[in-house]
């Protein structure tokens, strides 16, 4: 089967790109856990090294191995800084992938399990919103946080803490017209965890995009992108995934727009894994609501705020998107945007890492909120709900008075909407 | 198997030439160090023959020391041994010199003055000018690590000397550095040499880097009513994007020697560079100086010419201070009050002063010193007596205190490589 | 060699059990560093954060006469950094921090892990940088750059590392902890932060590092110059150093470099150009104008082909962006290629430059050439095919015949990789048996068991080098050469 070709370590073509690093070290400073521990295994020349080791049978797929991997963000700084070009994101899956292959230990299958029995499917994640709001409501959340008792389990700990105040749904029509003049049809993937926490983002960008004259259709029955799975190296998944997307969405729209950074990365990159048609049409036709938007004429009124800005790992180096949001903000009249230091360094969400390697996510947090807050904005603003969600909880649990918005919540207030 | 004196003589004789020992008193008078006169004064012609001399000297047990022009004996410890003075002067030759290339090698006695005569005609220089330097050898200079007001744009002779070939303390020929103005091929020995005193090899050919004369020269006297003032300007330079190639400052003593009106304070700048940058820079130089309320003149081409003779003329007790800018205010207060009446200069932008006091009582002035000491300590600095009768520098440690580890490396480092004690004993820091 | 289990103890109390590293993966990823054909692995990777740790390591390994490899962020081309007969690697890549900066005297310290290019971004703001600046500053540490006394691009103009180093705080072989040099101009003694910038950690390991900081000039111009040969370039170059100036860059690519970077990025160069100039001046705006006008008309009547200068930053961005393609340029016409960092006289670089025309027919290998015209130090390339083991064998004895001839003519074998592993055979073509005698005394006095990362800079035995054939290190693009 061609798959194989592409989900093993010792896959010709996996190989090759492997060897493509010199082993210059270029990406060991822009390494989000290199900056935090300093040594190389948990650098991405390491992990590349490792996985040559691996592929090279040096080394088998040891405990150490599938640590110094797991402890990975994904976030794929590495590949913009690699003067080779070496794919480290698509080599960390098929890493995975081979992990998964040989299998783990139980704990740690069980959590898997868990999560990928939830988070990529809507129906069911949503259900387990609706109880967590319950278990919110009920007191029963105070009294777990102030006995500590989910304490040793910590990952456990850290999904409790990531649980925000869950809104009301707000569903969205099926098909949006465009504005005066139209330019064309989109398609917009609503997400998993954007659908049920950020309803409203999604909301937003659907009246944006109209209001830049797109027609957006919403297909009622589309499922998750498979990022979760793909950075988890469950391949046959996101293969299955991108098969069903491909069919759900439209063939006739030209782009498919996403406001989540994680998934836009994942969707532009199906081809690599499958030549499923409907897929790889979708991943060619990929394109996150910044870039539709910083292309538009939008009637917007003056905004006097202080924001900063957050580059997603998976919009910033996974999709190479970094002008476009910054362009949108230039839009807004009045608006003051305060350079972020080390913008593009992750703050440690990277999918459900934060929920997976709490220590790590926390250390990373730390410092990207301790940067926010020497910008002395009140506003950060990111186009991403891991992001969204990661930070806020940890402003939250400092203290601060810090806003954490998605781009398109702050365009839609600049809008003067009576005008269109 | 020793040899007796007369039998020495006749060796040492068969490497130099009769002609090239002096065993006679008024000759090895002329060779005495601090009073303690040799027993033989050779002058070599050759590095090979310098080679032969210090076998033999490592042979017989004696201590050997190397001269050049003479000018800078006056400093370190007195000699602890002294059996043969080396007399390097006639170690002239040109060894390579491309101008192409910017870098010339010659051998150790050639002085200064000769080497920049002889660049001159290709507007080239070797960019070192410690006081006197014209009739000092560039051997002397490296031994002793002098500089001038220079080293605040071109660094010091450990900056410019790219490769040096000495001969060891058993005679042995050797090369360390390289010949070309960049190389990392093995350890920097040459770094090694420079300021060493000759204590771990007799300095005979030196490889340096050189720079281009620059096409116009222009140089400014900046007077101030306080040092404070003079520490000011001192930094509205620095952090500005003027490039003296000298920034030498000058207590009222030193105004004073040098025929200038006094003032408190003042700075002598230079700015050396393309015609239309050396004229724009002297405007910001002006508007510095105008933020900072002093008083501006020019100065004629001869002046750093009179400076560096000011500078170099005999008597009297040199002092090398060692700071850092931030505290040039208060090390000029505190060398008053350590001496009364000292005449103070040197580079202001990096902290290098020169003080000159006249040479009275040994015991004062060694408390002087040891105050001062204790001053510079607060900036990290120290104070080093350059040049000063051999009573003083025997009533006090001439170099200053040397922190214990470091101190045990280096006689180790000494050790290593003169472990008999021919070179120079008992002079340079903790009487290595 | 596999450490004892009182020695691990041991180095678990001094660092913490998260600042010892046994495993498989440590030792298999800390075995080379970017010469990767120089493979080594440690028996254990030790990160220490203070001083003290290091101290405590080293007295530890002496004890129990365990080799010791320093380590920054593994970034060398001479296979420096990496344990050819195991023992403790210590990797100063946690030590971090920006212990002063004094802006009032011009100075920094830092400690050894501070990645180059991050000092100069804390003070270029107010108007400051650190001089030496290797191609690989934005992750090669300061420790690194100390330890191999590294240069760069501008190292013609302002010197290398050792001419921005005040003072060292270093732990020697023997497990002291020194403390040389400093702020303070002239101190007395002899200079060991001097004898000690460049000796590539076999002295011992650096802990802090205090650097002299510049102030940024006033301006940047940057020319470009195409000519149709490379001893008319070279002459053009020998005219601008007689007209007075030192550019604080001049680079030159040869005929086979360009033709590369052509063939690989599109026509960058003009047709027919057998050499290019790259010069950068810097310094108060008045005198880079004018310097800027004289070069471009001594380039013009030495019959370049084509001068242009840089009228703004992105112009200034095209004409180098040729030059940092140089290595992916030869990457994609050759699959592999030795690398030399040999140093001739300026005004024998024409000289070499046919003697290398010469080589590459008697060896029939292609050598492309860029480097750094201003100082003689050359960066050839010479090419083969990686599966042909007989280009392989021609490659070598190219590159060894290159390196003698530069030597002939007075040159330096290396003039900023350094030696590490890969020069030390070649160092009796520069040094005399007295020469390299000297050199293993001093090391034995900061050195006196021998641990300190063996069999780097000296040749430990005439006929050592063996056992390590290098086969086929390629860079990527803007990779440092």
């Amino acid at each position: 089967m061609t798959a194989d070709r592409v989900d093993a370590l010792d896959a010709p073509a996996t190989l090759t790109a492997i060897r493509s690093c010199v082993h210059c070290g270029i990406c060991l400073p822009q390494c989000p856990t290199y900056r935090v521990l300093g040594e190389e295994m948990d650098s991405p020349r390491g992990r590349v090294y490792l996985m040559r080791a691996v592929a090279e049978q040096r080394l088998d797929v040891t405990d150490g191995f599938r640590r110094h991997l797991d402890l990975c963000l994904g976030c794929r700084a590495c590949e913009t800084a690699c003067p080779a070009g070496v794919p480290f994101g698509a080599l960390l899956e098929t890493s995975r992938a081979e992990i998964e292959r040989r299998g783990r230990p139980v704990r740690e299958r069980l959590l898997a399990a868990l999560i990928y029995a939830v988070f990529p499917h809507p129906r069911r994640l949503r259900a387990l919103l609706g109880a967590a709001r319950v278990y919110r409501g009920s007191g029963l959340s105070a009294l777990v946080r102030r006995t500590g008792l989910l304490r040793p389990f910590s990952r456990l700990a850290a999904m409790e803490q990531l649980l925000p105040e869950l809104p009301a749904d707000i569903a969205l029509p099926e098909l949006v017209p465009a504005r005066g003049r139209s330019r064309g049809r989109v398609a917009l993937l609503t997400g998993c965890v954007q659908r049920y926490v950020y309803p409203d983002v999604n909301r937003d960008t659907a009246r944006l995009l109209a209001l830049a004259g797109w027609e957006v259709v919403v297909p009622r029955d589309q499922g998750c992108c498979g990022a979760l799975e793909l950075h988890g190296g469950r391949l046959d998944a996101l293969r299955r995934r991108a098969r069903a997307l491909g069919s759900v969405l439209p063939a006739d729209v030209d782009w498919v727009v996403t406001n989540a950074a994680g998934c836009g990365s994942a969707m532009r990159e199906y081809g690599h894994w499958t030549s499923d048609d409907g897929a790889t049409r979708v991943a060619s036709r990929t394109r996150d609501v910044s870039e539709l938007l910083a292309d538009s004429e939008l009637p917007l009124e003056p905004l006097p705020l202080t924001v900063t800005y957050h580059d997603p790992c998976h919009l910033a180096h996974g999709q190479k998107v970094r002008a476009a949001p910054r362009a949108l903000l230039a839009k807004i009249p009045g608006l003051t945007v305060v350079p972020l230091a080390d913008s593009e360094l992750c703050c440690g969400s990277a999918g459900v890492y934060n929920i997976l390697e709490p220590e790590m996510a926390e250390r990373l947090l730390t410092q990207k909120i301790d940067r926010i807050v020497a910008t002395g904005a009140r506003t950060v603003v990111t186009g991403n709900p891991g992001c969204l969600l990661h930070i806020a909880g940890g402003a939250r649990r400092r203290g601060l008075d810090l806003e954490v918005i998605h781009p398109v919540t702050l365009l839609a207030r600049a809008v003067r909407w009576e005008a269109s | 198997m020793t040899v007796t004196t007369r039998a020495l003589s006749g060796a040492l004789a068969a490497v130099v030439g009769a002609d090239r020992i002096h065993e006679d008193e008024a000759g090895l008078a002329t060779a005495a160090i601090d009073g303690v006169t040799p027993r033989w004064l050779a002058a070599p012609a050759t590095p090979e023959q310098v080679a032969q001399l210090l076998a033999l000297a490592h042979e017989e047990r004696l201590a050997v020391v190397p001269r050049g022009s003479g000018t800078a004996l006056e400093q370190g410890g007195p000699p602890r041994r002294l059996d043969l003075v080396l007399d390097l002067r006639r170690l002239q030759a040109v060894v390579e010199h491309n101008p192409d290339d910017l870098t010339i090698s010659v051998q150790a006695g050639m002085t200064a003055g000769t080497l920049a005569a002889r660049l001159a005609p290709h507007r080239q220089t070797l960019p070192l000018d410690p006081p006197g330097w014209s009739t000092r050898t560039l051997g002397g200079i490296a031994a002793t690590q002098a500089s001038g007001p220079l080293r605040m744009r071109y660094g010091t002779m450990r900056d410019l000397l790219l490769g040096v070939r000495f001969v060891q303390a058993d005679g042995v020929l050797t090369w360390g550095g390289a010949r070309v103005v960049k190389s990392v091929t093995g350890y920097d020995v040459p770094k090694l040499m420079v300021g060493a005193l000759g204590t771990l090899g007799v300095l005979v050919e030196l490889t340096l880097r050189l720079h281009p004369v620059a096409d116009v020269e222009s140089s400014s006297l900046v007077m101030f009513r306080s040092a404070a003032a003079a520490q000011e300007m001192v930094a509205l330079l620095l952090d500005s994007a003027v490039q003296p190639s000298r920034l030498e400052i000058l207590n009222d003593r030193t105004l004073t020697a040098c025929g200038l009106p006094v003032a408190a304070a003042a700075l002598a700048v230079s700015i050396a560079t393309v015609e239309p940058a050396v004229r724009a820079q002297e405007a910001a130089l002006t508007t510095l100086v105008a933020r900072v309320g002093g008083r501006l003149e020019p100065l004629g081409g001869s002046f750093w010419h009179l400076y560096d003779r000011t500078l170099a003329a005999a008597g009297g007790v040199t002092l090398r201070i060692g700071t850092v800018p931030s505290r040039l205010a208060v090390t000029l207060a505190e060398t008053r009050n350590a001496f009364g009446d000292a005449a103070v200069s040197g580079c202001a932008g990096l902290g290098a002063l020169r003080a000159r006091v006249d040479a009275s009582d040994a015991t004062a002035l060694a408390g002087g010193i040891e105050r001062l000491r204790g001053v510079v300590a607060d900036g990290d600095g120290g104070v080093v007596i350059e040049r000063g009768p051999r009573a003083l520098r025997t009533a006090i440690d001439p170099w200053g205190p040397v922190p214990a580890p470091a101190l045990t490396v280096m006689r180790a480092i000494k050790h290593a490589f003169d472990p008999t004690g021919v070179l120079n004993p008992g002079r340079f820091v903790d009487g290595l | 060699m596999a450490l004892s289990g009182t020695v691990l103890t041991e180095l678990a109390r001094i660092l913490g059990a998260d600042g010892v590293f046994t495993s498989r993966e440590a030792r298999l990823t800390y075995e080379a560093d970017m010469h990767t054909l120089y493979k080594g692995e440690p028996d254990a990777v030790v990160l220490p954060r203070s001083t003290e740790q290091v101290r405590d390591v080293v007295r530890l390994c002496r004890r129990e006469r365990i080799p010791i490899v320093p380590r920054g962020s593994g970034t060398g081309l001479i296979g420096g950094a990496m344990a050819p007969r195991g023992g403790v690697m210590v990797s100063m890549t946690r030590m971090t921090e920006m212990l002063e900066i004094d802006l009032a005297n011009r100075s920094a310290t830092v400690q050894p892990g501070v990645i180059n290019l991050w000092l100069t971004d804390a003070v270029r703001d107010r108007g400051y940088f650190f001089a030496p600046d290797p191609s690989s500053q934005m992750v090669s540490s300061i420790g690194g750059n100390v330890s191999t006394n590294a240069g760069g691009p501008h190292c013609l103009k302002y010197g290398i590392t050792t001419n921005h180093v005040l003072g060292l705080e270093f732990v020697t072989g023997a497990g002291d902890v020194l403390r040389v040099g400093g702020k303070a101009a002239d101190r007395p003694g002899y200079d060991l932060p001097g004898a000690m910038v460049g000796a590539e950690g076999t002295f011992g390991l650096v802990t802090a590092v205090t650097v002299r900081l510049l102030h940024l000039p006033e301006a940047v111009k940057t020319a470009l110059a195409a000519f149709a040969s490379v001893v008319d370039a070279s002459e053009a170059v020998s005219a601008i150093i007689a007209a007075g100036i030192v550019p604080a860059a001049l680079e030159m690519l040869d005929e086979a470099m360009v033709g590369a970077i052509n063939a690989a990025v599109g026509k960058v160069y003009p047709d027919g150009a057998g050499a290019v100039l790259l010069i950068e001046l810097d310094g108060p705006r008045a005198e880079v104008e004018a310097q800027g006008e004289r070069i471009a008309a001594i380039c013009r009547q030495r019959q370049a082909l084509f001068v242009t200068v840089a009228r703004d930053e992105l112009e200034r961005a095209l004409l180098w962006k040729g030059r940092k393609e140089a290595a992916g340029a030869i990457g994609r016409i050759a699959s592999a290629y030795l690398l030399q960092d040999a140093v001739v006289p300026r005004s024998k670089l024409p000289q070499i430059m046919k003697e290398m025309i010469a080589l590459g027919r008697r060896y029939n290998v292609v050598i492309a050439n860029v480097f750094h015209a201003g100082d003689g130090n050359l960066h050839p390339m010479i090419c083969y095919d990686d599966r042909n083991a007989d280009e392989f064998a021609r490659a070598q004895e190219a590159n060894e015949a290159l390196l003698r001839a530069c030597i002939a003519l007075g040159g330096s074998v290396t003039g900023e990789h350094g030696v590490g592993m890969d020069k030390a055979k070649n160092l009796p073509l520069q040094y005399a048996d007295a020469d390299l005698n000297f050199m293993y005394r001093l090391r034995r006095v900061f050195d006196p068991d021998g641990l300190m990362n063996p069999a780097k800079l000296l040749p430990s035995h005439p006929a050592c080098g063996e056992g390590f054939r290098p086969t086929r290190p390629t860079l990527p693009d803007g990779a440092w050469v």
